[in-house]
């Protein structure tokens, strides 16, 4: 399902989305600063995503455990 | 017609002059103050406050302001109310000269009916209290004579015999034939024994007594008794407790004695008869002298308050009025009177987006008053340094707060506060992650936000008010915090398992048995942290190692975002040095090492490299030996890693000497050439051909922007150019050694700065292990119960307390240690990269500051 390729789909929707952002904003005096932060959160928000995503793509150790009772293992 | 403004730089600002008929100085003023947009230069600052033109109008109205100060405080004593300035229309407008002419007699009037009333209410109250002393007195005194007429005999045989004390119960050791005159009779006048009776404070007791048997060496007899109700002093409303005191003696010398020394120590005397008969007519007298003043002054109070409640509905209004009136002729002392043509001239700060504004209200002014002379508008070139003005709203103006509590922007510069907006509240989420306390903020938040307007109203304590203020970063705070709650996987500590897991556990466990997950195969967690993370012994291993690089990611982009807002001022101020001098090399130092060790990071990520079957190598040594042994690697992270590395370093290198000389000796340069040809500083004309040998030149930059004038139509003030302010001259030695300065600390601080982002990972760890403790302590302590009624007894209990303690500890406080955090890498790590500051702020003259930072009630 979500393999290496959702950084580049993730990309692409927030590309769209500034964009929109951009040519959607209300006019007036405060057209700036609706562009401006709508674009920035959409950029930090995917940043943040793209990371925690990118650190668990190849990880390097796995979760270990010693407390999971038998018949209850968590799926 | 300049661009529109916007939040991403200060306004466009002109110096305007305005040239005012006299007649409607005042008119033009208060109409340019309701609009506040106009910030007034003083035109006169070399005369003090006594010599300007409308002192007299100033005066007259600190009077009426002194007397309306009178009616509050006469209010507050009698507690009426003031009916609040809120419930007044916002626009009190103008009023006309007449109108505050009226206001002001009114007021005078007001003041004296108040101040007699006030009087004679005063009086009738002393002489209240009077009579009732007098009662009490005559209550009490009679009670000592009742009692003493029946000890007569005693008294009489203690007069017989001259070795028996005067009296023998109280004072003992009175010292004996002092009273030789001996008469038998039953009345004291016949006993020749005269007294005094009256009142004193209770606290005085004690030196009146000593007093009294020092100076007379005992020659009396005192009786005294505590009157039990409090009296109140009609002066200052204070409660004051009192004695009766009845003193007995002989002698007309000794008598007076007694009376002036009670009158020096506040005692109050009255006349109290002997006889019972007499008394009784006395006490009866009293009692109905009591009741007149008491109706007379139950009547006075009335008048009194219906007259203070009069003024209380519309006193707020004066007391605006009277302010801004005041405030008028504050401005236009500041302006400029020209005698001959009868006009007033000021000179303005105001936005240029603002201009048409202005002079359409002048013209209205001017139709208003019928005046057939207009009020002209007349902008003008100057070399001063404009006011910073931010056009900011209600959701930017405590972002715009942000900003300017570190410093002003520089006139025209990029301001910050855009890409605060969302970086702060992000950085402050990265930190506090966490969907449960994000939403108990944003809800904290978005009441606020729709009780906008009541809670604009009233009276919030200073705390409070703070959160207020910045209720929509912490709204946003808490949207981008229940973000990265998500991204972190935390709900109050706890995992979201809406999506499957990446990881799955062997088939068959053993309880107790320490098992190792393994990957599933091509598929990774969509997003966020994998909850099986969460109960793992290893958890904080894999989250720190995550958190620090994203915290290292993180801090690279915002501080290269900030970085090229050097690049947007220096395209600004069309200062092509900037940028080669100091937006390049910096640029580049930092990114062939921070640039190149963000990028190293991801590529560590994306290669598997189990699958590779090599063992990855360490970033944070790839880093150091990068610096220490060049050339030379020890692990391999790709294949020509030593020659990149030695290419970066030696880009990084010689940015340094770049950025060290090249802008010092261009401008030198520059400074040098325009020299040679001839131009020179204004101004400075009277200096140079003495100081032109020396080396010591004048002029540079400031000096060529003030080159740059004399358009037509434009009229360039003679006395400005004399102030001198802005010529900066040039000074070779003072350019160097504030760019060695700017270089060593920008290269310094490159590596700080971004150490310093490593507290996103700090913090973000300090708060999810707090709150998986808070769980742990509480709600998790009463899940581990055996017994069920403890259990159910423990869960609401623990409940409780895990609300208390969420909101109190993780959101309040552990909230503002973030938000402090956050407040930080703005000002010093972003702020560094690009901020000039060093603006004037622009202080408009505006009535709504006026009464917002000084209001009426």
């Amino acid at each position: 399902m979500a393999s290496g390729w959702s950084l580049f789909v993730g990309l692409i929707i927030i590309v769209a989305a500034s964009l929109a952002a951009w040519f959607f904003s209300p006019k007036g005096e405060n057209q700036t600063v609706w562009r401006s932060t709508l674009i920035l959160s959409f950029v930090s928000c995917y940043l943040m995503w793209a990371i925690v995503f990118l650190a668990q793509l190849h990880p390097l150790i796995a979760p270990k455990r010693a407390d999971i009772r038998p018949g209850r293992v968590p799926e | 017609m300049a661009p529109q403004d916007t939040f991403f730089r200060s306004s466009e600002m002109s110096l305007t002059q305005l040239y005012i008929a006299n007649e409607i100085g005042r008119e033009v003023v208060s109409a340019l103050g309701e609009i506040g947009q106009v910030q007034f230069r003083d035109l006169n600052p070399e005369t003090n406050a006594f010599q300007r033109t409308f002192t007299k109008e100033i005066r007259r109205l600190d009077n009426v302001e002194r007397q309306l100060r009178y009616f509050h405080s006469q209010m507050e004593k009698a507690s009426i109310p003031m009916r609040s300035s809120s419930e007044f229309s916002d626009t009190l407008a103008a009023p006309l000269a007449s109108e505050i002419d009226e206001l002001a007699e009114r007021s005078e009037s007001l003041e004296q009916r108040i101040a007699s009333l006030n009087d004679s209410y005063e009086t009738l109250k002393k002489r209240e209290v009077e009579l009732s002393e007098w009662r009490w007195v005559l209550r009490e005194a009679g009670g000592f004579f009742d009692r003493a007429h029946t000890h007569t005999e005693d008294i009489r045989q203690s007069f017989d015999n001259d070795e028996a004390p005067l009296l023998r119960d109280v004072e003992q050791h009175a010292p004996a034939g002092t009273t030789g005159d001996t008469q038998g009779q039953q009345s004291f006048s016949e006993m020749n024994i005269g007294f005094v009776a009256g009142v004193i404070p209770r606290d005085r007791i004690g030196a009146f007594e000593r007093i009294l048997w020092r100076t007379l060496r005992g020659n009396l007899y005192m009786n005294q008794s505590e009157i039990p109700e409090v009296i109140i002093d009609p002066t200052n409303n204070e409660e004051i407790h009192k004695n009766v005191f009845v003193i007995f003696a002989h002698g007309k010398n000794i008598l007076a004695k007694i009376r002036k020394i009670s009158e020096s120590l506040g005692a109050s005397l009255y006349g109290v008869d002997e006889n019972s008969e007499l008394r009784r007519d006395q006490i009866h007298e009293v009692n109905t002298r009591l009741g007149d003043v008491g109706n007379v002054l139950r009547n006075t109070k009335n008048t009194l308050d219906a007259e203070l409640s009069q003024i209380a509905r519309s006193l707020a209004a004066w007391m605006i009025i009277v302010k801004k009136e005041k405030a008028v002729y504050d401005t236009l002392n500041r302006f400029s009177y020209d005698q001959a043509r009868k006009t007033l001239i000021a000179e303005a700060w105001c936005p240029t987006n603002s201009l048409s504004l202005i002079k359409s209200t002048l013209q209205d002014v001017n139709d208003r008053a019928g005046l057939s002379v207009p009020t002209i508008v007349n902008q003008i070139r100057t070399n001063k340094t404009p006011p910073t003005y931010v056009r900011t709203n209600k959701f930017t103006e405590a972002f715009q707060t942000i900003i300017n509590s570190y410093g002003i922007p520089k006139y025209m510069e990029v301001n910050p506060g855009l890409y605060t907006i969302v970086t702060f509240p992000f950085l402050f989420a990265v930190m506090f992650g966490d969907v449960g306390h994000g939403s108990i903020m944003a809800m904290a938040a978005s009441a606020m936000i729709f009780w906008e307007k009541k809670l604009h109203r009233t009276k919030l304590d200073e705390l409070t008010y703070m959160a207020f203020y910045g209720r929509y970063i912490m709204l946003l705070m808490g949207l981008f915090s229940i973000y990265t709650g998500i991204i972190y996987n935390d709900i109050f500590s706890k995992a979201f398992t809406i999506f499957p897991s990446q990881w799955q556990w062997p088939e068959d466990i053993k309880a107790g048995q320490s098992v190792e997950a393994t990957l599933k195969d091509g598929y990774r967690f969509p997003i966020g942290l994998d909850w099986n993370w969460h109960e793992a012994e290893n958890s904080l291993l894999f989250s720190n190692s995550m958190k620090m690089k994203m915290s290292i990611l993180l801090g690279w982009s915002h501080m290269t975002y900030a970085l090229v807002h050097q690049l947007v001022n220096a395209r600004h101020f069309k200062s092509k040095v900037d940028i080669f001098g100091n937006f390049i090399p910096g640029m580049l130092f930092f990114q062939s090492i921070f640039g190149y060790l963000a990028l190293t990071i991801l590529y560590k990520w994306i290669v598997n490299w189990p699958a590779r079957g090599e063992d990855p190598p360490s970033l944070l040594n790839m880093l150091i030996f990068m610096f220490l042994s060049p050339g030379n690697i020890q692990e391999k992270l790709y294949s020509h890693q030593g020659t990149v590395q030695v290419l970066l370093l030696l880009i990084a290198v010689t940015q340094v000497p770049i950025m060290l000389f090249l802008k010092p000796f261009w401008l030198r340069y520059e400074h040098n050439r325009a020299r040679a040809l001839g131009y020179r500083g204004l101004g400075e004309q009277s200096r140079v051909s003495a100081l032109e040998d020396d080396g010591d030149l004048n002029g540079g930059l400031g000096a060529r922007d003030s080159m740059a004038s004399d358009g037509e139509g434009v009229a360039m003030l003679a006395q400005d150019i004399n102030e001198g302010e802005e010529h900066e001259e040039f000074d070779f030695s003072d350019v160097m050694i504030h760019q060695i300065i700017h270089t060593i600390e920008f290269c310094l601080n490159c590596i700080s700065h971004t150490a310093s982002y490593l507290r996103l990972w700090a913090l973000s760890l300090a708060h999810q292990q707090l709150s998986i403790v808070l769980w742990d302590m509480t709600i998790g302590t009463a899940f581990g119960q055996e017994n069920h009624i403890v259990r159910v007894i423990m869960i609401v209990i623990c409940t409780y307390m895990f609300l208390v303690l969420s909101v109190a500890v993780l959101v309040t406080m552990e909230g503002v240690s973030a938000m402090l955090h956050s407040l930080r890498l703005h000002w010093v790590e972003a702020m560094s990269k690009h901020f000039m500051g060093e603006g004037i702020p622009f202080l408009p003259f505006s009535f709504k500051t006026l009464l917002e930072e000084d209001p009426v009630d």
